[in-house]
């Protein structure tokens, strides 16, 4: 049964396939090569992705960890906030901050593709979960050492939070690569425009060529692809359901 | 520590959703130069008699009775399937249905439009005129008021469902095995562990995985726009393609976000929903 | 020139320059879709050209040109080229049905014409598809190509509601039920030889005659009442209200008109020369020229501008969703009913755009 299930989910990537190459052949990726600027795109979307994945695992993290550790005035306070953030998808705030970013002239940047992703309710609240069940006495015996907060979750902290930060990266990862709405919105040209949005766009400016259009969609997937490929002997199935509680 | 953190949150999120809540009491308009003025619940009362919205949040709830059951019932029989230690092939599996995962739902669409393609020469139609020996009428999926969300619903089942089925996997691995040992000691036959042992074990991970969907569920846009612009009339219209076109095509700020509003006491309500069903069990 | 120039790019582009405007980040010179310039003005992001502009430039304008530039009475902006519809044909495929084939305006297929020779082709095509509506485009196409039909009926974008209006697009309805307008997705329709008839702007004139050469014909979008009616504007440039010397930028503009560089300009996007001087050279668009339907469209007035009008972008929105539940099967008169009364609506919402 898994046989047939998997060449029913095969079938569309291999029409995907096939049809990059029919009417034209290889043609279709250098005609795509031609008529866009396909690697300042690839980096575009890299660099997006790379760095919504990196800052916020650090942000996240951190204040992951001391909602879990450490005691603070205003912590049950923040709690409930990071709940609230939990449950406001970002479409819900696209909008008014189209809005503000417009106001302030940030458009059309990278930087303004990372920046409101990087603090992420969902994230925060994996962290913390995560770092609830953390082994205190690893932290207690540094403690003893004499080594402060910062130097506790540099030291012995971050570099054991090994599955939490997989599942942090692949749930910021795909729906950072795969943005769409919010790229529409603030980006005007191919400088800062990723992947997703440029697809779009190739799709629906004449002259329409499925074979390209195919072909732009199989170099846009094989960077993810290869990454998820490699990165699979680090990522087990079972490090995703961190967290979840 | 937290300080950098709650910076985001504050300026990303929370302050917007403030900022849209104080607008949808406007009749802010993009760029007009008129004065906005404060129109108290009006944009809300507008909604309410909105025809077009309900019809919008009607394919919500439809879109949503559909894919979370299909998807988290096909995603559990997956990971079950696949959940053999040992097995090579395993992984093969894995990454087939994990595949369609990481293609960003600009390319599924795209994928998606030329598998629909009207008449006979389209994918879609020649599979079913072939499974059905000939008996098949060819469609215009994506432009028949009576098909077009279905088949919104199976691209969005096609992409979704792989990631729904690694969590459960990595919940399936949790489950100790000696339980499995046990019920089998029991004279439990396969069904019956996976009634007694599986279901029961899997009970959290599953209610996650279920509204995780549905929130995406209320979410769905990005399909909308690329395919359907919400046609063939408004069968396919959803929440958030009315958000998206009245703050952006329509330049409506204030409907805009009055919408904003409502989709997240929608979300609200579907966490709450969700609370209500894990703290039963400790009952 | 010390003139800062931004070109805004195809799609979202009029929430760009929303944004733009909303930063204080509007260019000096502005280019931009031509009937989004009532918005513009209205929200003050535009100044007059006044007799910034030269009077030999601006009497050289195009008519339609200088339509489309203009609102409560004063000039905004120019534009260096302007665009127009027709049928493109297969004379071989109209002639075996017998089709006379017009190639004036005034010459046009009535629309019981128009059905007989559609039903016509029809019988002798393989799958009935005949006629190419390019509904594989999106967005403004929508507008563009088939607010003609209302206005060559007797109504027009802000008339919805009249009986014109429906009777016209329930005719386009009949066309995709009776299946003989062929859907296009791989915007090969007519290249391919699958349709007789394919229902575009001029921009398709390379690919086409590339294909077909001495076979193809050019033929005015059929009478559906009061006159054939094509499309028309293009993108225009104006001069912003915060550019702070409009000098050199009409300086800019009287340079843009100049015929060499309409004529530069025009020769690389095949449209057709924004200028009454530059037609006249352009091999192309002049008299007997093969493309000479569509300068002769815009020089005698059958066209159909978009409405003057600071709605309209929410008009246009409407518009290209009604077109598209129509296509698909809707029930006519209540979609446009319907659609009227939300452009009422925005109207009064925003005090009729004072």
């Amino acid at each position: 049964m898994p046989a047939w299930l998997a060449l029913l989910y095969v079938w569309p990537i291999g029409m995907l396939v096939a049809g990059s190459l029919q009417a034209g052949g290889l043609g279709n990726y250098l005609a795509v090569g031609q008529r866009v600027d396909f690697l300042r795109l690839l980096f575009n979307s890299l660099w997006i992705s790379g760095w919504t994945v990196v800052l916020g695992a650090l942000v996240n993290s951190l204040a992951g960890y001391a909602l879990a550790r450490l005691q603070f005035p205003g912590r049950a306070v923040l709690l409930g906030l990071v709940l609230i953030c939990m449950v406001i998808p970002f479409e819900a705030v696209a909008a008014p901050l189209f809005y503000s970013v417009s106001r302030l002239g940030l458009r059309d940047t990278l930087g303004v593709q990372i920046l409101p992703f990087v603090a992420n309710g969902v994230s925060i609240y994996l962290f913390y979960t995560f770092y609830l069940e953390f082994p205190r006495e690893l932290e207690e015996a540094a403690c003893l050492e004499g080594a402060g907060p910062w130097q506790i979750y540099g030291r012995l902290v971050l570099p054991n939070s090994g599955p939490v930060l997989a599942t942090h990266s692949v749930i910021t990862l795909l729906s950072s690569w795969g943005a769409y709405l919010w790229p529409l919105l603030v980006t005007a040209g191919p400088q800062a425009r990723p992947l997703p949005l440029a697809l779009a766009n190739f799709m629906t400016t004449p002259p329409l060529h499925w074979g390209q259009i195919f072909a732009f969609g199989v170099l846009m997937v094989v960077p993810v692809l290869l990454g998820f490929g490699f990165l699979q002997r680090y990522f087990q199935p079972g490090s995703l359901t961190s967290g979840i509680k | 520590m937290v300080s950098p953190a709650v910076l985001g949150l504050l300026l990303f999120v929370l302050a917007p959703f403030a900022l849209s809540f104080l607008i949808s009491f406007t009749d802010l308009s993009l760029g007009s130069p008129h004065p906005m003025h404060w129109v108290g619940t009006l944009q809300y009362e507008r909604l309410f008699h909105d025809p077009a919205l309900a019809r919008a949040l009607a394919n919500n709830l439809r879109f949503a009775l559909v894919v979370v059951p299909l998807q988290t019932a096909l995603a559990l029989a997956l990971a079950v399937l696949l959940h053999r230690p040992g097995w090579r092939l395993a992984g093969l599996y894995r990454a087939i249905f994990f595949a369609p995962v990481v293609f960003p739902m600009s390319l599924v669409a795209v994928i998606w439009r030329y598998l629909y393609a009207p008449g006979l020469q389209g994918p879609a139609n020649r599979l079913l005129s072939w499974l059905s020996l000939g008996h098949w009428q060819a469609r215009d999926f994506l432009h028949d008021p009576e098909w077009a969300l279905g088949a919104l619903m199976a691209l969005s089942v096609w992409q979704g469902v792989g990631l729904q089925m690694v969590i459960l996997l990595g919940g399936l691995q949790q489950i100790p095995s000696d339980l499995y040992e046990a019920a089998a000691l029991d004279g439990a036959g396969p069904l019956q562990r996976f009634r007694r042992v599986t279901l029961p074990m899997l009970r959290n991970t599953l209610i996650f995985t279920a509204l995780m969907t549905s929130i995406l569920a209320f979410r769905v846009f990005d399909q909308v726009q690329i395919l359907t612009h919400g046609g063939p009339a408004g069968a396919t219209s959803t929440l958030m393609f009315e958000l998206v076109r009245s703050a952006f095509e329509r330049l409506q700020m204030g409907r805009a976000c009055a919408l904003t509003v409502l989709f997240v006491l929608i979300v609200l309500l579907l966490t709450g929903l969700q609370r209500l069903a894990l703290r039963q069990r400790a009952l | 020139m010390g003139l800062k120039l931004t070109f805004l790019p195809e799609g979202s582009y009029n929430s760009q320059v929303q944004a733009a405007a909303l930063a204080g980040q509007l260019p000096d010179i502005l280019e931009f879709d031509g009937p989004l310039l009532y918005r513009y003005v209205w929200q003050g992001c535009l100044r007059p050209l006044g007799r910034l502009l030269n009077d030999s430039a601006r009497t050289n304008l195009l008519p339609s040109l200088e339509r489309q530039g203009t609102f409560r009475g004063r000039l905004y902006s120019v534009g260096v080229f302007d665009s127009g519809l027709a049928l493109y044909g297969r004379k071989s495929l109209l002639e075996s049905v017998g089709a006379r084939l017009p190639s004036r305006p005034e010459e046009a297929w009535t629309i019981a014409q128009f059905e007989r020779i559609l039903k016509d082709l029809a019988r002798a095509d393989e799958d009935g598809q005949v006629l190419d509506l390019k509904l594989n485009y999106q967005g403004e196409w929508l507008t563009y190509a088939f607010s003609p039909v209302l206005v060559s009926a007797g109504a027009d974008l802000r008339h919805l509601d009249r009986p014109e209006a429906a009777r016209a697009l329930t005719l386009l309805q009949e066309w995709s039920e009776h299946g003989l307008i062929d859907p296009n997705l791989d915007d090969a329709a007519f290249v391919e030889g699958r349709v007789a008839l394919s229902w575009v702007g001029h921009w398709e004139y390379p690919r086409y005659a590339e294909r077909w050469g001495g076979d193809l014909c050019l033929i005015p979008l059929p009478n559906f009442g009061i006159g054939s009616r094509s499309g028309q504007g293009s993108w225009n440039w104006a001069i912003t209200s915060r550019c702070g010397s409009p000098r050199r930028a009409a300086e800019f503009l009287n340079f843009l008109l100049e015929d060499a560089q309409v004529l530069e300009m025009t020769a690389g996007n095949g449209a057709v020369p924004g200028t009454l001087s530059a037609i006249a050279k352009s091999p192309l668009y002049q008299k007997g020229g093969p493309l000479r339907l569509f300068s002769q469209q815009l020089l005698e007035g059958w066209c159909a501008p978009r409405p003057a009008t600071p709605a309209y972008p929410f008009v246009t929105s409407v518009f290209q969703q009604a077109v598209r539940d129509i296509v698909h099967g809707a029930p006519v008169k209540k979609v446009l009913q319907s659609a009227a009364q939300d452009i009422r609506q925005d109207e009064l919402d925003n005090e009729d755009y004072r």
